[in-house]
């Protein structure tokens, strides 16, 4: 951790999806540049807690605040919040319509107000980055699922947000395809932008993770380092999770 | 039709060319081909072998075909922004704007558009006073709004809430979202059944002629009611309605192709 500095607070919320209470009474916080793994069973409210901090889902009870800013206040202004947390998506969610440049491109021309020349030159490195500069012409239905995951991580990093969300990002991804991704966040991760990983990649989580986040009906579990986690845990739903998986 | 980014995850070779199958098989094409020229021999042929009374026919219509484009394509345009304003309304989660929409849509699909043309024309004109190719345009409008609207909010729909998730979490404001991810994808979706409406709606123009609209149907109605020629005259106006409808239906098919290629 780089700083003591708290950039997301999550507290005392609870989500329900109609009478299913996805999330009940998740208090959470995260340090800035920080690196948090949240992990558990499908179903367990970790997806719905990962939404709730760019309000994709808005939550019933409690407060989230995000860089000082509340954004369940429905005053809040969540398309600047939106602007400071990226967001990487299971299913990808590239624009279909346009290259992979434009893809880049285009929330940082109408958002950020960037020129076209200014966008193209910081999209041109982050595609060299995560390594698809070749295909920026392209779009995204001739590549392939690892590609297309890589360019929305360029995507979500050409905004320059302080904190970056994956929800499963290795999830709709071939066997072969994933470590390429991996490979991505694991250099992101040493640059020390927080991020906030949905994930069932044990392995990253082990070696990135600073805290991992274990969550189980709609509720924070147990949480630990790496390596009191997977070797210590006490909690019995953890490790029967864990069994299962490892 | 193939449309290769619904297909998200997996890896699409395209192929040198020839693979893709073409809209247009050849049996509709022919169909098109037989019927077009077939119309348009026939119009040659009427002229030519007996000029009375199809050459003065001829002469006539012309001036009707110009008035029956100009309404069709005045109601074309302002049917897109109606229907695009109550599309958008349609799946708007402001309870006003949905609600106006919706009743806008349920009661505009309810009523005949011949009594629509009459209440604009007849009763409102009590009211205000409009010309009666304002008024033709208008109704029209407001008919084709309501059927285009529903065509709107399917093709919206139709496009994944990923999109909308992930163009939001990039700080866009939803009209930002509509304009620049929602919507040029839509369009795909959108133009082939808004082309079938303007098809339908060339035709439903001809309903304009009994408000005093000199259109192609009136024109021929006017030439039959000075020669009783009846049967000239409206066999030359069903000739000249097919020639327009067939070109109009071609010129959406090449427009769709070329979306498609794009």
């Amino acid at each position: 951790m780089s700083t003591d500095q708290i950039i997301v607070q999550i507290e005392h919320v609870s989500k329900y999806f109609g009478s299913f209470k996805a999330l009940s009474d998740v208090s959470l916080d995260v340090y800035d540049g920080e690196k948090l793994v949240i992990i558990g069973p499908s179903g367990s409210g970790k997806s719905t807690l990962l939404r709730a901090i760019n309000l994709l889902e808005c939550v019933d009870e409690g407060r989230i605040i995000v860089d000082g800013t509340n954004i369940v206040d429905p005053t809040a202004d969540i398309n600047k919040i939106r602007e400071e947390v990226g967001m990487v998506f299971q299913s990808f969610n590239l624009f279909p319509h346009k290259t992979v440049m434009e893809n880049v491109n285009l929330a940082q021309m109408i958002v950020r107000k960037r020129s076209k020349e200014e966008a193209t030159k910081i999209s041109t490195e982050l595609l060299k980055k995560v390594d698809i500069l070749e295909k920026e012409n392209d779009y995204p239905g001739k590549l392939s699922g690892g590609q297309q995951q890589r360019v929305a991580i360029a995507r979500a990093l050409a905004m320059k947000p302080k904190i970056m969300l994956f929800d499963e990002p290795t999830s709709a991804l071939d066997p072969e395809m994933i470590g390429e991704v991996l490979t991505v966040m694991k250099k992101l991760a040493r640059e020390g932008i927080t991020m906030i990983v949905v994930t069932h990649e044990m392995g990253f989580a082990r070696e990135v993770a600073d805290r991992i986040i274990f969550m189980d009906s709609g509720m924070i579990v147990e949480q630990g380092t790496p390596r009191d986690f997977f070797e210590h845990t006490k909690n019995e739903r953890a490790k029967a999770f864990l069994d299962k998986i490892l | 039709m193939p449309k290769p980014w619904k297909k998200k995850q997996s890896h699409i070779e395209v192929s040198e060319g020839g693979a893709i199958p073409t809209r247009n098989d050849w049996g509709l094409f022919s169909a098109w081909r037989i019927a077009f020229f077939g119309a348009i021999l026939m119009v040659v042929c009427l002229v030519f072998f007996k000029p009375d009374p199809y050459l003065d026919i001829l002469k006539f219509l012309p001036d009707g075909i110009l008035v029956t484009f100009k309404v069709t394509l005045m109601s074309i345009a302002l049917s897109l922004v109606f229907g695009l304003i109550a599309g958008l309304g349609r799946i708007s989660e402001n309870r006003l704007f949905n609600g106006i929409s919706s009743l806008y849509v349920e009661i505009i699909r309810g009523i005949p558009l011949l009594v629509q043309l009459f209440y604009i024309y007849y009763a409102l004109g009590q009211v205000v006073n409009l010309s009666a190719i304002t008024c033709a345009v208008v109704s029209m409008s407001i008919c084709y709004g309501a059927y285009i609207a529903e065509i709107f909010r399917a093709g919206i729909k139709s496009i994944p809430e990923g999109q909308t998730e992930a163009a939001r979490s990039l700080g866009m404001t939803p009209f930002q979202t509509m304009r620049y991810v929602i919507l040029p994808q839509a369009v795909k979706t959108i133009l082939p059944p808004v082309g079938n409406e303007f098809v339908a709606l060339l035709k439903d123009s001809s309903l304009v002629s009994i408000l005093a609209v000199s259109d192609l149907l009136r024109r021929g109605r006017e030439f039959a009611a000075q020669s009783f020629d009846y049967f000239e005259a409206f066999t030359m106006v069903a000739l000249f309605y097919l020639i327009i409808t067939l070109i109009l239906s071609k010129l959406v098919g090449i427009m769709e192709d070329k979306i498609n290629v794009d």
